[in-house]
């Protein structure tokens, strides 16, 4: 399964986790948003909507997001945090890092603001 | 007490299935004595389990993995017996002690596993199974403070 991503005008890339962001599926995660840092891209808006699990390995996978793009003050967002993902970050307290938006679109509007 | 039983000889679907409890084991969900967050808890840490089993463990015939949960006293009551070789446990299992380094790529699961559950034990049986069974309370409220 790859992962649905989309550009906006304001540089900022938004990956649509869809159902699952685990063990089987990371490697192709940090494939696709790796491709996009080494574009120039630096904000990054992760769609949970549709997640149902989100593990440790995946969870990994983000924080080798942010490592990649923070040293250039880069951001990486959550938006629209499903259930399942809310007991994840809210068990390993992600929500001091990762800013959390209700929607994608508000998450959108604070990065170009 | 309401109890689940299952079997599993193919572990992707066997982490699959544990992903949506809520669905497969509605009625304690129904009667009220589990909470969405329980269940989910519960899912986070049979998936961490399995997975640990899928990626590290070896099996010298077809995988078998049997999984039974049930609900008691806003509790949850679940064990894991599989046919692997089995772990040298206290090897994979941190110590509270133990640093981790910021924002970590690997390591998180067994972590996790322990900070949602109240009780852990890992057994061989007397069929030579291993058995991994933990309980987890409705009125937890885990985290971990380790990873930034």
């Amino acid at each position: 399964m790859s992962f649905d991503v989309e550009t906006t005008a304001s540089e900022t890339v938004i990956i649509h986790v869809g159902e699952a962001l685990d063990f089987r599926n990371a490697d192709e995660f940090k494939s696709t948003f790796q491709e996009r840092v080494e574009e120039g891209a630096r904000q990054f808006i992760l769609d949970f909507s549709d997640t149902e699990v989100l593990d440790s390995t995946g969870l990994g996978s983000i924080f080798s997001l942010y490592r990649a793009v923070s040293p250039d003050d880069g951001k990486v967002a959550f938006a629209d945090v499903s259930e399942p993902v809310q007991v994840v970050v809210q068990l390993t307290r992600t929500y001091k890092v990762f800013r959390q938006f209700p929607s994608v679109e508000a998450a959108r509007e604070a990065f170009s603001g | 007490m309401s109890a689940l039983t299952k079997t599993y000889t193919d572990l992707d679907q066997a982490i699959n299935e544990v992903q949506s409890l809520g669905n497969t084991w509605p009625t304690a969900q129904l009667n009220g004595t589990l909470d969405a967050e329980t269940l989910h808890c519960t899912s986070l840490v049979l998936h961490e389990w399995i997975a640990n089993l899928h990626q590290h463990a070896e099996f010298r015939a077809t995988p078998k993995v049997e999984v039974e949960l049930s609900s008691q006293e806003h509790r949850v009551y679940c064990s894991v017996v599989d046919n692997s070789e089995g772990f040298e446990i206290d090897a994979y299992f941190p110590n509270e002690d133990d640093d981790l380094e910021a924002f970590p790529e690997r390591g998180m699961g067994l972590r996790i596993i322990k900070t949602c559950t109240d009780d852990i034990s890992y057994t061989t049986t007397e069929d030579g199974l291993h058995c991994f069974e933990f309980i987890i309370p409705a009125d937890h409220d885990p985290w971990l403070n380790t990873l930034f």
